[in-house]
């Protein structure tokens, strides 16, 4: 059975409940209508799919790519230009935007595949600087400019704006949910185990015959794709979208949301964007006090708790289940065996892998024909 | 491109590579002594500007009390930085993930520190005027401000000063000795543990003096170290991280393009340039004019 080969840990119970929790969620629009509420929802909802994304280039891949939000604005650039300016459909202008990014992603990694940690970091971020500038200095009237891109219809322009809103909370949702499992499902598949593999061990990886080169580009590509599609979620959404979506700011949002919830993690990105989405809508009229405190959480974070808040839960988690086996011995293989990544805020649904941290690699290297 | 264009270029680069040559030597001399690359050092160039603002128009004094004081405040704050940011995870030292680590924890100081200022002095831009005035006429109008010269001076004697606090003093030595080999060092009885922040204290301290400079030509706000941090951040991997000479050099060959840039194209495509050229050198020889190859590369 493929589920039980991707996902080893997750028994029948646990799909249940997984289950159970998104048809919860999916459901909330139907009884809340607070539109500013929802709004912030479906924003962090957008948001999180761009953290997803970077996390799999930044945290599983370990490539320090910092410019992560010039592809998720270059693929929402992308998905506006294709609806003001073609008679595609807008569904799949929003799956243009990705293709777009992941293109220009690709072409991205190859520039970097010489460097290594802050070099690389130093040429993708000057990759977003330049694209920030240029689309900011555009002249000729296709971006926008400073002033922000032409009003596109979105998605839904034919629905009611409630009902609009509702349909924006099930898609996104939707993207979230299924990018969430295929990318846990890539952590015990071949690709996943190449990736990490490079990631911690890259000369003796490449000695066993993976090309760094290729695991590299193919995480860019991924990575790309689905920032690509936040960008174009986000453009239909907000009906606009503007050079401010990028920059240092809203860069250092992202990072604190990646960090904070477990970078490398699958949940990490989920827990770390809900956590600051809560906090940044609270002190939504100070964002001197906002940032100062999520600068403060941040180092709190890196120095005190490695891997985050899904380490820190994992870890309590493995403590409380180790201690419960030596009070009952009975089910001892149920919990010795199991979960590294219970994520309990996500419900006991654990999927897969999710500590972060070397000692992800257990499984043997792929083995290649040497070329 | 007139005669006049020209030695108005060669006057900002030699204003502007000097300071910029400042605060990228404290960079790459954190970079070549804890292999961290200090996120922080924007933010110092801020405090820098505000407490020149502070001691030069708010207080009135002299603009040598103004370097004195930034040079203090960013010491300590740039000491307290290392305490809490990177002492911590000094025991990660060999961790695959340091340099990455650090780099978060230094950038998270930064963000404290550019939001605490944004909180106290609000987002408003401040002119920190200096009370020299007058300047030399160096060719068929272009000017040299007497204030400008000052700064470039004074930037200049205190790279070298540098120079010579690393070749002769003691510490200097020491410094030295933890870059080339830290556990030859350790050996020898240096110690460690005090030389680190010391060590950050001292390169934060020239981006202080920096940012009152920096302050005087631009403006003092909580954003005004964000472009400081990028152009010093261009400077060291242009010159290669870890070496002292080539920061110097790389802080006036930016100063010279971005100058150019400026009279020939306007002053909102400089930034865009530099890193138009920061990524061809990345692409064609990533360690810089003068740093070493590095074995750790993909």
């Amino acid at each position: 059975m493929i589920s039980r080969r991707l996902f080893p840990s997750m028994t029948r119970a646990r799909w249940a409940a997984v289950a159970v929790l998104v048809v919860l969620v999916a459901a909330f629009p139907l009884f809340y209508k607070n539109q500013y509420i929802l709004t912030v929802i479906v924003t962090g909802l957008v948001l999180l799919v761009l953290n997803i994304s970077w996390n799999f280039v930044l945290g599983v891949a370990g490539v320090w790519n910092f410019g992560q939000l010039a592809i998720y604005a270059l693929g929402g650039y992308g998905a506006g230009i294709l609806m003001l300016h073609t008679p595609l459909p807008p569904w799949l202008a929003v799956l243009g935007g990705g293709v777009i990014a992941a293109v220009i992603s690709i072409l991205l990694a190859f520039p970097t595949l010489r460097l290594y940690g802050i070099y690389t970091s130093l040429l993708t971020f000057a990759f977003a600087e330049i694209v920030q500038y240029v689309i900011l200095n555009d002249g000729s009237g296709l971006t926008g400019g400073s002033y922000g891109f032409p009003t596109v219809p979105g998605l839904y322009s034919s629905l009611s704006p409630d009902a609009s809103m509702s349909a924006y909370y099930w898609t996104i949702l939707g993207v979230v949910v299924v990018s969430t499992a295929a990318l846990a499902a890539t952590g015990r598949s071949h690709l996943g185990i190449a990736i990490r593999a490079v990631r911690d061990a890259p000369a003796y990886t490449a000695a066993r015959g993976v090309s760094p080169l290729r695991y590299r580009v193919i995480a860019f590509a991924i990575s790309g794709f689905l920032a690509g599609i936040a960008g174009a979620l986000y453009i239909s959404f907000n009906q606009s979208i503007s050079p401010s979506a990028m920059g240092l700011t809203p860069m250092s949002i992202d990072v604190t949301m990646l960090v904070i919830g477990g970078l490398g993690t699958v949940f990490g990105p989920l827990i770390g964007t809900a956590l600051l989405t809560i906090v940044q809508t609270a002190l939504v009229d100070h964002p001197g006090i906002e940032l100062t405190i999520l600068g403060t959480f941040l180092l709190i974070v890196v120095v005190f708790v490695p891997g985050g808040l899904v380490g820190l839960i994992a870890r309590t988690y493995h403590r409380v289940g180790a201690w419960a086996a030596e009070d009952e011995q009975a089910p001892a293989e149920e919990t010795a065996e199991g979960q590294p990544a219970g994520a309990g805020t996500a419900g006991a649904g654990a999927a897969g892998k999710g500590t972060a941290g070397a000692d992800e690699v257990e499984a043997p290297v792929p083995r290649r024909e040497p070329t | 491109m007139s005669a006049t264009d020209i030695v108005g270029i060669l006057v900002t680069t030699f204003i502007l590579g000097s300071i910029y040559g400042l605060v990228a030597i404290g960079m790459t001399l954190i970079y070549g002594t804890l292999r961290i690359l200090d996120m922080s050092q924007g933010s110092m160039v801020m405090i820098g500007s505000f407490v020149g603002w502070g001691i030069l128009v708010v207080a009135g004094w002299n603009p040598v009390v103004a370097i004195l004081f930034a040079f203090v405040a960013t010491f300590l704050l740039g000491t307290f930085t290392q305490l809490v940011s990177v002492q911590p995870l000094m025991k990660r030292r060999n961790a695959i993930d340091f340099e990455m680590i650090t780099f978060i924890t230094t950038f998270a100081v930064a963000i404290v520190f550019t939001n605490l200022a944004l909180e106290i002095f609000g987002p408003q831009q401040r002119n920190v005027t200096f009370v020299i005035a007058g300047g030399i006429n160096v060719y068929n109008g272009v000017n040299l401000p007497y204030q400008s010269l000052a700064m470039a001076i004074v930037s200049i004697v205190l790279m070298a000063g540098l120079g010579v606090f690393l070749a002769r003093t003691r510490w200097g030595m020491a410094i030295r000795a933890v870059a080339q080999d830290l556990d030859a060092a350790r050996l020898m009885g240096v110690p460690v543990g005090k030389l680190y922040p010391l060590t950050m204290g001292l390169a934060s301290a020239l981006a202080g003096i920096a940012g009152v400079f920096l302050g005087g030509l631009y403006f003092a706000s909580p954003n005004a170290g964000d472009q400081p941090l990028l152009i010093a951040l261009i400077v060291v991997i242009f010159g290669g991280l870890g070496s002292l000479p080539g920061t110097v050099y790389a802080a006036y060959a930016i100063g010279f393009i971005q100058a150019t840039a400026e009279v020939l194209v306007g002053t909102t495509w400089a930034l865009p340039i530099l890193y138009g050229v920061i990524l061809l050198v990345l692409i064609v020889r990533p360690q810089g004019l003068m740093g070493k190859p590095s074995e750790a590369r993909l």
